[in-house]
């Protein structure tokens, strides 16, 4: 196409020209129109909370201190998703394992967890847990009710990695299952073990392909980070919801702390979209 | 040329696929070192399967397999099996119909691949021979380009390349250039051939007659599983024995 447009662009008849002008200028109106769109939502968005009297003052007098809860939901969504993904790496192999213990205790692992709500996991690890160390002692296990009594922090990661690893093993098995076969004989042919076909070939392929649905699920626990609140940790949403109860603006609150995460994602997504576009300098075809 | 031992001895060589897929029904075949062998016959007769059960990347069903000195039969199991498929694996180089290049890493890459991980040689051994077999195939300017900004041909080289830069004592060629446009047929073929006169032992299943009447020392016919015929390529093609050969060869000649 190109290569058609360069040697010859003097022979593009006067009447398909008008029709390229055409396709650009509705190209145009699209952007303009889509920017006028939006551009509306927001103004209608404004003046929808001054209708309904917001108040803006207050808002600002407290949004130093909700701020400081990101604090807290920045380091429980990091260390969650880490575990989580260490723990999807393993259920992964784990599925695709022709080991029979492995297979079924992952299998069981993605099953459990995914079959019960995340809001009863979270109370599980905070406060049906001590319970198991307290019998574990009973047994004569010394200092178990000490290990199985978790903080609050440590209680919310693991609940969120925990139930997010769960999910993301499907996720990384469909990754490295999506990967062509040819890639596995190559690396056969070649001599590899299983472990180094693993290692060299189908990791770094899979994982451009679980980049994107792994991005979702950051994005969603940030977001499902704030059940920590449930235990007492001053991390976002819950200083919102502390803050509106006690002057009775819940309403400030909740708006100015939903906007707060939105922004987050926002910033998250755009970071996704750039590793997105790293990862995917092999198939590039034009620099 | 007949004094020399046999690179590879397969024995009563089958292959089920299920329980009722008689694809492979006891193939012999033996090839003496440097010699080049091109497999033909009719699309489903097995040709592909016999290439890659030589290599293991098909578990024969029955039989046995002979690679330089080290034999395997069907039906073994263990550690000592594995080793020695390892072992097969990286005398025999092999090439395939869609090139199966490694999308994520670059030319060069590609072809240091096999001696870092499996040989565990240091990038600085193993880039300079690297850049000898890239030469070799026509290819240094391409030495940093990744898989999807070369032609299928180019693609094919690296993979060549990647398979020689194992040291390899054996080449599998399975249809090497059946998904190439018809122009870039002819480089692939170039380089086959280069190897062959250069020594190399060679399996090749391909439909270039080019190469099988010019290149090949012998050639194999097989139909639906069978072995037909084998012979010197000038026999074969002007004087083939059996009549399966003879309908088919009528059919690719034309």
């Amino acid at each position: 196409m190109s290569d058609l447009a360069d040697t010859a662009p003097d022979t593009i008849p006067q009447e398909a020209i008008r029709v390229l002008d055409r396709i650009d200028q509705d190209r145009k109106r699209f952007k303009v129109n889509l920017t006028i769109a939006f551009a509306v939502l927001l103004a209608g968005l404004l003046s929808g909370f001054m209708i309904i009297r917001l108040d803006f003052k207050f808002m600002f007098n407290w949004l130093g201190f909700i701020m400081t809860g990101i604090g807290y939901t920045l380091l429980v969504s990091f260390l969650a998703i880490t575990l989580a993904c260490i723990l999807a790496v393993i259920g992964a192999l784990g599925r695709l394992s022709g080991n029979p213990i492995a297979n079924s205790m992952a299998t069981a692992y993605v099953s459990l967890i995914r079959g019960t709500p995340l809001l009863v996991q979270v109370y599980m690890w905070y406060l049906a847990l001590p319970q198991v160390g307290k019998a574990l002692e009973e047994l004569g296990l010394q200092g178990m009710q000490y290990v199985f009594t978790l903080p609050a922090i440590p209680a919310g990661v693991l609940a969120l990695g925990v139930c997010y690893g769960a999910y993301m093993t499907e996720t990384v098995r469909a990754g490295i299952q999506s990967i062509k076969i040819g890639q596995t004989e190559a690396a056969k042919a070649l001599g590899m073990t299983r472990r180094q076909t693993l290692r060299r070939v189908i990791f770094p392929q899979a994982l451009r392909v679980i980049i994107p649905p792994v991005s979702n699920e950051f994005i969603a626990m940030i977001k499902d980070s704030s059940l920590v609140s449930l235990m007492g940790v001053w991390e976002l949403s819950y200083r919102a919801i502390k803050i509106g109860r006690r002057y009775f603006q819940s309403l400030e609150m909740l708006i100015m702390v939903a906007l707060i995460y939105w922004v987050m994602c926002i910033i998250l997504q755009s970071v996704q979209e750039r590793i997105e576009s790293h990862m995917a300098r092999g198939d590039r075809r034009v620099s | 040329m007949s004094q020399k031992r046999p690179m590879i001895r397969v024995k009563n060589l089958h292959k089920v696929f299920g329980r009722d897929l008689h694809v492979l029904r006891g193939i012999d075949l033996e090839v003496k070192t440097g010699e080049v062998v091109v497999i033909l016959g009719p699309s489903g007769s097995g040709k592909s399967t016999l290439l890659r059960c030589v290599n293991f990347l098909e578990e024969p069903t029955a039989g046995s397999i002979e690679v330089d000195g080290i034999t395997l039969s069907a039906g073994e199991r263990g550690k000592a099996r594995d080793a020695h498929i390892l072992q097969i694996r990286k005398k025999a180089g092999m090439c395939f119909q869609s090139f199966n290049l490694f999308p994520h890493m670059t030319a060069i890459e590609n072809i240091i691949e096999g001696p870092l991980t499996v040989l565990g040689q240091s990038r600085k051994d193993a880039v300079p021979y690297a850049e000898e077999l890239l030469e070799w195939v026509g290819l240094n300017d391409k030495r940093d380009e990744y898989p999807s900004r070369l032609s299928g041909g180019q693609q094919q080289r690296v993979a060549i390349a990647r398979s020689l830069a194992m040291k390899p004592k054996v080449m599998l060629f399975d249809e090497p250039t059946s998904a190439l446009d018809p122009e870039l047929v002819g480089e692939v073929v170039d380089v086959m051939e280069r190897l062959a006169n250069e020594g190399m032992t060679i399996i090749a299943v391909t439909h270039e007659m080019h190469f099988a009447r010019d290149v090949a020392d012998r050639v194999v016919i097989m139909d639906d599983g069978n072995w037909v015929e084998e012979g010197p390529p000038e026999e074969i093609f002007t004087n083939p024995k059996h009549s399966r050969s003879r309908q088919f060869l009528a059919h690719i000649l034309k």
